[in-house]
């Protein structure tokens, strides 16, 4: 019974204890003691993002730069970033750089939470920003991100069945890119595995490319707000035409699922495959279960449906952005115009990105397919850049539902289209 | 307990010890030492859980009747807006479909739980220990694998094209699954989801009916075989009264496991197709979370919580009766 | 008790059956981690695998911070599983035991407790967090996880004491033993069964967690494995093999665990079987 006793009254005693960190610790956070680490630049940037030669040969440069600054650099994965940054942002040392998607950076912008850049533009190389990321990072005419890289897709294809199918050229229309698709199925089609083009049915950054390139678009700006026009005569268009593409190609993709579930690369490494539309960097992921793939593989950009044009396409990417809570903006604002000179973005460009804030794209013209995403990239545009197009993202995507729903025959065009319509009306209008 | 009482006896047999606890005399030692000891000892688990889900239940309370967006958490401003954010969902028709299909999701879901659950701990009685053995490790190995593996490991068995289970199906000469879409609906793809939590549920309440089992003495099981109770009046009399209050215990925690599950739903379909397999959850993350717009979660947590607490009311109720009952 | 023969095979049958279909999932996860990128996605019919590689497991091992997750998560999941039984041992002793004014207070607080979403609340805990300065700091995963399996803990220890007769801790006490030492003789053994299930599964609950992980450590070296799972998948290419593997290895200290307290157990039953 005493022992019982003892230990009972110590946990007690310890709980206690925790409780009154609780009664007190209340109290003082509004006096923070984030200058403890005055010497601590904190740096978040995304997997995958910039390699580790360069954040490493650039911490280092910054920090001989500065002296008694330390760059805490970190790595942050994508599955649940919008939470780890949301918390982050809230915290009292939030970090000082980070690296947003485009698509999120008005999210956050709008919601007055990031270091106004507007002023220092100039110094990170304001001139020869891509413009199709600039206006991400842009809110009520002022600027808050900073464009880091891009990618956009293009259609990479294998060289050697196009030959043996008598295909000479890429297709340089929509009208020739169908003749193709005939011809490879004629070529192969015997093999039931065979798809002249993997297209999954939720593919929906391929069917902006359509949309745009018949005239149509997502939203368009109206007041304060937009307005989704899904249901304008060219949205329609866009989504005719990737239907005719799905049934001419004999796809056997998932019409309910998008193109990384299951994971495009790796159907086409399986070699049954002549064509998919994705970043050059996929070629990689295809690499790991062919590694002579890589070699086969060349890369044409996306047709339009007017010879001799390519269709525009959806320029994904990040910015880099300083919170406002940030205890350094100005050592944040000197880290990024160190990292948007001309000498990291080319790092940047060699690591198969279009750059974010320099044209030069000669490192990435060397590789083949970086030369023709790179020259796409020209005619890269945006989705909406409302403050609310991450939860478009994130949720239920209209534009994936209106896929599918067409795809499958369980909606008309006009059923389909007025539906999503809607949907996005819910989300971004107003 | 009522339990105890309520299960009519075979003519004959022994009535089963009573599993209940006898009541406590108070009269018996009242030191101030004794009388202390039950706070004492309830002192660290009251103070946990007052700090640590209390405080943080209480400030969710208040931020639903907050705007609370990403400017407002960052700066630390309180915007009060009354009881907007509710009106908003409780207007929306939306919302209450979506209600509706979460309690009747969850209230199939548990049914089936414990349904299998307690078919197979009442199994591991009685088989011989090998194949107990066998059927404990494969229902620890699927407890113990973690939820993000077991949900990808699901994808891909129901996969249209490259799923083990199309591809098995069209071998046993069903051809026509070549190619289909375990996710074309809501309804199939909720069952899918059923599925999944059930493989991932059943384990744990198998085991925890399977332990209550294990605590009746077995001499009471001897007592009743002798008196010549076949096995299902040996289980009404014997097994049921003693995981009677297992069994309400692990329904009312699937009840709430279920009802507010998120991981597994969202990571099949997001909700969808076309929002059809969306329940609450999901549609607190969607309205909420994903937008940064925290008051909205909260009030749609709150709603859920409300909902539950209907749902679940009368049972907390009598529990809390009944065992007060009888210890009175 | 006694069963025919025939009896006796379809029930092991029937047991065999059921094993193999819970067995299945784990199965598919186990050859995949064995399979290469291109065997993943082949449409070939491989119920069982052909060939086999160990390719993953070795990119999963390699991963670098393997060992310092996996420690991060050793710590608060079992500082959380211990706390949490120490707790709740205690608080479900006298709401068994005995009676006295705020019992059933106590209790509808456990209910209530549980019925808290949690995925709402991670921002009232954050903020908690980081008022009582404990961001990024392992105590803070530790709390949580301690604080969520807690209610869980009490109720079920509760139940499994409640199913425990007293008579048989007063029959103790009748032979001289002390309330204290009738209940550690008696109704403790006895209570091996519901100990073992009730941690295991907060066991399990802590090890699995992702979304106050990821958000409460905000340096790379604090993580936990969950975390370390999730970064198989980048936003251009998603490593299943790799995942897979790395599953197994994660799942691996679950089922230590849980060989560790199947011993208690099965010591636990016996010295129940003695007593009884």
């Amino acid at each position: 019974m005493k022992r019982w006793l003892k230990l009972a009254a110590g946990a007690a005693a310890l709980t206690l204890a925790t409780a009154g960190c609780a009664g007190s610790g209340g109290g003082d956070t509004a006096t923070g003691s984030g200058g403890s680490d005055g010497g601590t630049l904190t740096v978040w940037l995304m997997d995958g993002s910039a390699p580790d030669s360069l954040t490493g040969a650039l911490n280092k440069e910054f920090e001989a730069a500065h002296a008694g600054v330390k760059v805490n650099y970190q790595i942050q994965p994508w599955n649940g970033i919008q939470q780890k940054l949301t918390t982050a942002l809230a915290s009292d040392t939030p970090p000082d750089v980070i690296e947003v998607g485009n698509t999120q950076t008005p999210a956050f912008a709008s919601d007055e939470v990031l270091t106004d850049l507007s002023a220092d533009v100039n110094s990170f190389n304001g001139s020869q920003w891509l413009t199709g990321l600039k206006a991400s990072g842009e809110f009520e005419g002022k600027t808050y991100g900073v464009p880091f890289y891009a990618a956009n897709r293009e259609v990479l294809y294998r060289k050697d069945m196009f030959e043996q199918a008598g295909i000479t050229a890429p297709p340089t229309s929509d009208a020739e890119w169908l003749d193709d698709i005939a011809k490879l199925k004629a070529k192969f089609g015997s093999d039931k595995d065979f798809q002249a083009l993997y297209l999954p049915g939720q593919y929906w950054y391929t069917l902006l490319s359509f949309i745009w390139d018949n005239g149509g678009d997502v939203a368009k700006a109206e007041g304060k707000g937009f307005k989704s026009t899904l249901d304008s005569a060219g949205s329609k268009a866009g989504l005719e035409f990737y239907k005719q593409l799905v049934d001419a190609s004999g796809t056997t993709a998932p019409k309910d699922n998008d193109e990384a579930t299951p994971q495009q690369a790796g159907i086409y490494g399986g070699g049954k495959v002549a064509m998919f539309i994705g970043t050059p960097g996929e070629v990689a992921t295809a690499a790991k279960t062919d590694p002579s793939i890589a070699d086969k593989t060349g890369a044409f950009p996306i047709p339009s449906k007017t010879a001799g044009q390519t269709a525009p396409v959806f320029l994904g990417g990040s910015n880099l952005v300083i919170p406002l809570n940030s205890k350094h903006a100005d050592l944040a604002k000197e880290y990024l115009k160190l990292l948007t000179s001309t000498k990291y973005m080319s790092q940047m460009a060699a690591a198969g990105y279009v750059p974010g804030t320099s044209t030069d794209t000669s490192a990435l013209d060397k590789d083949p397919l970086g030369g023709v995403m790179a020259k796409a990239s020209k005619n890269g545009r945006a989705v909406p850049t409302s403050p609310k197009w991450g939860e478009v993202e994130s949720g239920q995507n209209p534009l994936k539902d209106m896929l599918t729903a067409y795809l499958t025959g369980k909606k008309s065009i006009d059923q389909a289209t007025a539906d999503a319509n809607a949907a996005l009306d819910k989300i971004i209008g107003g | 307990m009522t339990a105890t009482k309520v299960v009519p006896m075979p003519a004959g047999a022994t009535p089963p010890a009573s599993a209940r606890a006898t009541p406590e005399k108070p009269r018996r030692r009242t030191g101030i030492g004794e009388r202390m000891m039950p706070y004492l000892l309830l002192l660290p688990a009251l103070v946990a859980v007052l700090v640590l889900l209390g405080w943080p239940t209480i400030q969710m309370l208040g931020i639903s009747l907050r705007k609370l967006d990403l400017h407002e958490l960052v700066t630390g401003k309180a915007v009060w807006i009354g009881f907007d954010n509710y009106t908003e969902e409780l207007t929306d028709p939306e919302f209450w479909s979506v209600a509706v299909r979460t309690v009747v999701f969850t209230a199939l879901l548990v049914a089936a739980t414990l349904l299998v659950a307690l078919v197979i701990a009442v199994l591991m009685r009685h088989l011989n220990p090998v194949v107990r053995i066998i059927l404990q490790i494969s229902l620890v190995l699927a407890w113990a694998v973690p939820v993000i593996a077991t949900t990808t490991v699901f994808q891909w068995i129901f996969d249209q094209q490259y799923g083990i289970l199309n591809k098995t199906l069209d071998r046993l000469g069903f051809h026509s699954f070549i190619g289909y879409s375990w996710f074309s609906t809501g309804a199939s793809t909720l069952a899918v989801i059923g599925l999944l939590v059930l493989w991932q549920a059943v384990p744990f309440v198998a085991f925890t009916l399977y332990a209550g089992l294990l605590g009746v003495p077995r001499e009471q099981y001897e007592a009743a075989g002798i008196d010549g109770a076949g096995p299902w009046q040996t289980f009404r009399a014997v097994s049921w009264p003693a995981i009677r209050p297992i069994l309400t215990m692990v329904t009312f925690l699937s009840v709430l496991w279920d009802f507010n599950m998120f991981g597994q739903v969202w990571a099949i379909r997001q909700g969808g197709p076309d929002g059809a397999s969306t329940t609450l959850a999901i549609l607190q993350y969607l309205k909420g979370i994903a937008g940064s717009h925290f008051g909205s979660a909260a009030a749609i947590a709150t709603i859920m919580l409300v909902l539950l607490l209907l749902v679940t009311g009368r049972y907390v109720q009598l529990l809390v009766r009944s065992k007060d009952g009888e210890l009175a | 008790m006694r069963k025919s023969l025939t009896q006796r095979v379809t029930l092991s049958v029937v047991g065999v059956l059921v094993a193999l279909l819970f067995f299945f999932p784990t199965y598919w996860m186990f050859t995949t981690s064995l399979k290469t990128p291109g065997e993943v996605l082949s449409p070939k019919y491989d119920l069982f695998p052909t060939s086999a590689t160990l390719a993953n497991f070795a990119s999963a091992l390699t991963k670098p911070g393997f060992v310092t997750y996996l420690s991060n998560s050793l710590i608060v999941t079992l500082g959380a599983v211990l706390a949490a039984l120490v707790v709740g041992v205690l608080a479900a002793i006298p709401l068994a035991r005995f009676r006295f004014k705020g019992r059933k207070g106590f209790l509808l607080l456990i209910l209530v407790a549980q019925l808290a979403p949690l995925s709402a609340l991670f921002i009232p805990m954050y903020l908690l967090m980081r008022d009582l300065g404990l961001l990024n700091t392992l105590p803070s995963l530790l709390l949580v996880y301690f604080a969520t399996s807690l209610p869980f803990t009490v109720w079920m220890l509760y139940g499994f004491i409640n199913g425990i007769p007293y008579d048989l801790e007063e029959a103790a006490m009748i032979d001289g033993c002390s309330r204290a030492g009738a209940f550690r003789r008696v109704t403790l053994p006895l209570l091996g069964p519901g100990l073992v299930t009730t941690s295991v599964f907060s066991f399990i609950t802590a090890w699995n967690e992702f979304l106050f992980a990821l958000v409460f450590m905000q340096d790379k070296p604090k993580q936990t494995l969950p975390v370390w799972l999730s970064s198989f998948k980048t936003a251009f290419s998603v490593d299943w093999g790799g995942i897979m593997a790395a599953s197994v290895v994660y799942a691996i200290p679950a089922l230590i665990f849980f060989l560790i307290v199947q011993r208690k157990l099965v010591s636990g039953l016996t010295a129940g079987a003695v007593k009884g």
